[in-house]
């Protein structure tokens, strides 16, 4: 029953993602070439990266999730959030990847999606809302959401060392790839060689130390965490509840 | 400014649907449209609001954020975009194009600008006005958001209320080792973690037992949507649709490569410049009125002297 459900949210996002991924987002690019004179790359990449996390919202929405799963969310939204905060003088050291890893192994990809995009938001809350929130949103989503399928694909395994390791890679390949994208397309006019090669160049030691801090964070957190959560899905039949609805 | 003030922000108090809208429509212009003259209307009303706002803390964040941040934004955009027809100089066989440095700056005041609206944004929509906007739109993701923001402070409580258990039954965080001190550390984290899950079902059946997510249940806001607001509404749309008629007509318009070229003021265009202006500085205004008005209250209090409270139900 449980897979049949999430095949049938699987194909409703397969849907709203081909809608946005057709119309949408080339519509976006024709419209910057016809009336921006093909120089505006920060909004139409900002456009496209809002229109790549509507399809996540629009699912979990429209599947109208009972009140347990969406406190649990809400719990490791605040987790996350909690822990950036605890870490904010140390640049780039961060928990949120961990957690939002953890997220996605424990309560699934989707899950792993709404999370990861939650704690980018509401910790600007308190950090700042700016130019940057959809890019983390979307970077920690996306992070949470190819945990979780990875995982239940059976490629990744929930054991420590391979969860940190795909941490390490997923908080400097992911997550520092795209938000160097974001400062090339807001800081420069045109796509340049150099001018990606260098902003990529500049970010290397601030990914490094997120990377090796998240490859820490898991270390430490990964078993515990997903022990305590396996447990309460246990505990109150949480999969049971999600199938009943 | 701020010890002169006479009230809170008169912009802040308008409906969310206000605030949000002239963000939004602030903010696109910004980053879409990276003409001199409405970055610069654009750079100098959030430099002024975002003052009005924040105070002596916007200046020292301008000073010392957003300058350094604008200057390298200037100076990138020239080392790599050789682009141009006006060729300054060469610097190690690369040219340095007029069009490109006016690009540069171009791009620095954008980037400036779009901070500086995002300081007013923080400081005018708060998250319950947020949540106020988008509960009906996204009800599930706005109800996680409210309680994230609910739980944050309420587990730094509760990791008060653990640290102090934990150091009656003799786990001190501030005594031993190092390794001592961070495993007392790590498991009170262990406890709150599960805790919050615990508490989180109890939460979630409360809600449950109270009808969350049956038909016809309404939500709790307190903004009003009054004929202020409804007046800003539209004024808002006007300007704006006036700013978008003239963009479509190119009547607005420039070009910075190959070579710079910018839209001949005539009095079409310098209408949509004062559309823009207005749109612009329309917090200020409302401030600058609301000033004017608790002034000759005031007054009025003053000049009628001991005729008691007669000025207070004005």
């Amino acid at each position: 029953m449980q897979t049949s459900e999430t095949k049938v949210t699987g194909q409703k996002r397969t849907i709203v993602a081909a809608v946005m991924i057709l119309f949408c987002i080339p519509l976006t690019i024709a419209i910057g070439i016809l009336f921006l004179n093909d120089r505006s790359y920060y909004p139409i990449s900002l456009m496209i990266i809002l229109f790549a996390t509507l399809p996540f919202a629009m699912v979990f929405e429209s599947r109208k999730p009972q009140a347990r799963e969406l406190v649990i969310i809400a719990v490791l939204v605040a987790i996350a959030v909690a822990g950036r905060t605890a870490f904010f003088m140390v640049p780039q050291v961060k928990p949120v990847i961990a957690i939002v890893i953890i997220a996605g192994v424990s309560l699934g990809a989707e899950s792993g999606f709404i999370v990861g995009a939650l704690t980018g938001f509401v910790s600007n809350f308190i950090f700042g809302q700016g130019p940057w929130t959809p890019w983390q949103m979307f970077a920690f989503g996306i992070i949470g959401f190819l945990a979780g399928l990875l995982f239940s694909k059976g490629i990744l395994s929930g054991k420590t060392l391979p969860l940190s390791i795909f941490g390490g890679l997923a908080a400097f390949m992911i997550y520092g790839l795209l938000l160097d994208t974001a400062a090339v397309m807001m800081f420069t006019s045109t796509w340049t060689k150099a001018s990606i090669l260098s902003t990529y160049m500049l970010g290397v030691p601030f990914n490094l130390i997120h990377g090796a801090s998240t490859i820490l964070f898991l270390l430490i957190l990964s078993r515990p965490m997903t022990e305590k959560l396996t447990r309460i899905k246990k505990k109150y039949g949480l999969v049971e509840e999600r199938n009943d609805s | 400014m701020r010890a002169t003030k006479l009230h809170a922000d008169a912009f802040s108090g308008c409906n969310p649907i206000v605030n949000f809208m002239y963000f939004a429509f602030v903010l696109g212009i910004t980053i879409f449209f990276l003409h001199p003259v409405l970055l610069g209307i654009s750079f100098v009303s959030g430099m002024v609001y975002s003052i009005y706002l924040n105070g002596g803390k916007a200046v020292k964040f301008n000073l010392a954020f957003l300058l350094p941040l604008m200057v390298a934004a200037a100076v990138i955009n020239p080392a790599f975009n050789h682009q141009g027809v006006t060729i300054l100089t060469y610097v190690r066989m690369n040219p340095i194009t007029l069009e490109s440095i006016l690009y540069g700056i171009a791009a620095a005041v954008m980037i400036g600008s779009v901070i500086l609206w995002f300081s007013c944004y923080n400081a005018v929509m708060t998250s319950d006005k947020f949540l106020y906007l988008f509960g009906r739109i996204i009800p599930a993701l706005s109800l996680i958001i409210s309680m994230a923001l609910r739980f944050v402070p309420r587990y730094k409580a509760q990791i008060k209320r653990i640290t102090n258990a934990q150091r009656g039954i003799g786990r001190d965080v501030s005594s031993g080792n190092v390794i001592v001190r961070i495993r007392s550390g790590l498991s009170i984290l262990s406890i709150l973690v599960t805790w919050a899950l615990e508490n989180a079902i109890e939460t979630a059946d409360s809600m449950k037992s109270r009808g969350y997510g049956l038909k016809g249940r309404t939500a709790y806001s307190n903004f009003r949507f009054d004929f202020r607001d409804r007046i800003l509404v539209v004024a808002m749309l006007l300007f704006f649709a006036g700013i978008i008629a003239s963009i479509a007509l190119h009547r607005l318009s420039v070009l910075y490569f190959p070579a710079f070229v910018i839209n001949v003021p005539d009095g079409f265009v310098l209408v949509a410049y004062a559309e823009y202006l207005i749109i612009c500085t329309l917090p200020l205004m409302l401030d600058i009125r609301e000033d004017l008005i608790w002034r000759t209250l005031r007054l009025k209090i003053v000049s009628s002297g001991n005729k008691s409270s007669n000025g207070a139900d004005v």
